[in-house]
């Protein structure tokens, strides 16, 4: 069964959009990066999942429940970091612990979670006073409460510092490796390229993309990139870099330096070369790379046209 | 349970401010004082008489107090966004609501009943004597009518995701009820006349609309049950059923879960 099953959903707010016919599917034991630039829909896309807006159509499942009509026996599966929260200003860290724990009917010691999240010192101070990296936090450790068999997480390293971030990770990977599905969303490349299994990305209220990492690399041309540094290059020469055969995506990098970069398979690399210079473009250096999760993303999201 | 879970921490939250622990003191306080000073100024005082002696500060306090303790209940935590973190457990939105209120109704009550009980013993102590029937009734249907005004303050705060909004809703409920309700009758009598369709007095109909208000109900029902000999257009020997005290009771049951019902229906239907 799947942890997640959407299917066709849309959501509406008068005549805008915010989802467009989503279907994503999410298996059990999942790492799932939830990508999208800032605005993509990938909050209204959890909100469905906890019942906190209502799709206009289509239907989502967790755990073969169903998101809208069983949200309480699908939420008592979910652990959730959600966005635009606010913690309970004159309860302290561990009271927001038990509240969570007797709310979800869980057992256990709420000094060891906080512990594991990094904030076991402030455990008795009220969270009005925290900063929102520990808010943060605290709302993890709420999250992992009951060892949920499902773990969502929007934009979870909002508020932290490095360090924070990369004990978010630890913590995605911990809770992955005890079972549980983690479905998380991010704006933030770095974050995704380095735990998940698979990534969905998100752009204007439609699913542009769905694979493994490698998988979405594949998809891009040969999987090579050419970074140009020209002098002379014309925004209009872009057109004509990507109607040579072979190349994917065309786009300026940056105007001031003149660099360009096209995704292209491994035959066409001297053919954009070619074609620069038959414009008399001059190439003063050029490289190859492997392209990077970032330059899916700005494909996939149109952030290159 | 999950409720009961919500319940508490808001029993918690709600006794931890400042502004709700001074008013309810306050509330308390008030039926202090009017336990203290009913014996001083009633010949053989019993306990049947603090309805009465207490209406005027009842019918404004409580309104008043109901209406400030329910109509942040859901709006506050909805626009600060505690809510989404409440909601992101496995709690229902009805688990919310009844939450809400069964936790601040537990501080009204906690308040009121101690404060009338506490203005009993005064009555009682050391010259009066204590009418149980007649206290134990003026206890309920004060907290019923406490209740009512609870209901209608969590149902304005279950409406509006905006706290401006809530707070002018409370206020509009409380000037409408309180302020404006009892100038109704000379009002429409006026109205009537004018129009040439009632003399001087208000027909039976417009007293039974003048009726509905909870505050009009709460006062039918001491008066209906517990006065000595019921008089006045409507609790009155010569008046139609449907302005007498059961009618009325009835009423004030409605309110105490009319309001709280349409409201969650309305926050069970929006997106957080």
């Amino acid at each position: 069964m799947a942890a997640i099953e959407a299917t066709q959903v849309s959501k509406r707010y008068g005549t805008l959009t915010a989802l467009d016919r989503v279907d994503l599917t999410v298996a059990e034991g999942e790492i799932f990066g939830f990508l999208g630039p800032n605005g993509a829909g990938k909050s209204t896309m959890i909100n469905i999942f906890l019942d906190f807006a209502r799709p206009s159509e289509g239907q989502v499942e967790v755990f073969g429940l169903d998101s809208q009509a069983e949200t309480v026996a699908a939420r008592e599966r979910m652990g959730v970091l959600p966005e635009g929260y606010d913690v309970y200003d004159r309860l302290t860290g561990r009271q927001h612990m038990r509240f969570a724990m007797e709310s979800k009917d869980a057992e256990g010691d709420p000094m060891a979670i906080l512990e594991r999240v990094g904030i076991d010192e402030a455990a008795d101070r009220q969270a009005g006073g925290y900063s929102k990296g520990m808010a943060q936090r605290l709302v993890l450790a709420m999250a992992l409460v009951g060892e949920p068999d499902l773990l969502i997480l929007d934009e979870p390293t909002t508020g932290l510092d490095p360090n924070g971030a990369r004990a978010m990770r630890e913590i995605i990977r911990e809770e992955n490796d005890r079972g549980a599905t983690v479905f998380f969303s991010s704006h933030i490349l770095e974050q995704v390229e380095a735990v998940c299994d698979r990534v969905g990305i998100l752009n204007d209220g439609e699913l542009v993309a769905i694979d493994t990492i490698e998988g979405l690399r594949a998809s891009v041309g040969g999987g090579t990139k050419l970074v140009i540094t020209t002098a002379g290059f014309e925004e209009g020469y872009l057109a004509d870099l990507r109607g040579i055969e072979g190349v994917e995506s065309a786009w300026i990098a940056d105007a001031e330096t003149g660099r360009v970069e096209v995704t292209c398979s491994n035959d066409a690399k001297l053919d954009v070369l070619v074609a620069l210079d038959d414009r008399g473009v001059d190439v003063t250096n050029f490289r190859t790379e492997e392209p990077s999760l970032e330059d899916l993303f700005v494909e996939y999201t149109g952030g290159g046209d | 349970m999950a409720w009961r879970t919500i319940a508490k921490k808001d029993v918690r939250e709600v006794t931890d401010s400042r502004t709700v622990t001074w008013g309810l003191a306050f509330l308390v306080f008030v039926f202090f004082v009017g336990g203290y000073v009913l014996p001083l100024n009633v010949d053989d005082p019993t306990t049947a008489d603090l309805p009465t002696y207490m209406a005027d500060a009842v019918g404004l306090l409580v309104p008043l107090f109901g209406l400030l303790l329910g109509y942040n209940a859901i709006v506050e935590e909805r626009a600060s966004g505690q809510m989404t973190l409440l909601l992101a457990l496995p709690h229902s939105r009805l688990d919310v609501v009844v939450g809400k209120l069964v936790g601040r109704g537990a501080a009204l009550v906690a308040a009121l009943g101690g404060g009338i009980l506490l203005a009993a013993a005064l009555v009682v102590y050391p010259f009066g004597s204590l009418d149980p029937l007649a206290l134990a009734g003026y206890l309920l249907a004060t907290l019923l009518f406490g209740v009512a005004f609870l209901g209608i303050g969590i149902a304005i705060s279950t409406l509006t995701a905006s706290k401006q909004t809530a707070t002018a809703g409370a206020f509009g409920v409380f000037f409408l009820f309180v302020v404006l309700w009892p100038q109704l009758p000379d009002i429409l009598a006026l109205v009537l006349e004018e129009l040439g369709l009632a003399d001087g007095g208000l027909p039976d109909w417009a007293l039974f609309l003048h009726g509905l208000e909870p505050g009009m109900c709460y006062e039918r029902v001491l008066e209906g049950f517990w006065a000595d000999d019921p008089s006045g257009a409507a609790v009155g020997p010569d008046a139609p059923w449907y302005l007498g005290e059961w009618v009325a009771l009835g009423l004030l049951g409605a309110w105490s879960s009319g309001p709280i019902a349409a409201g969650y229906l309305r926050f069970a239907g929006t997106d957080l």
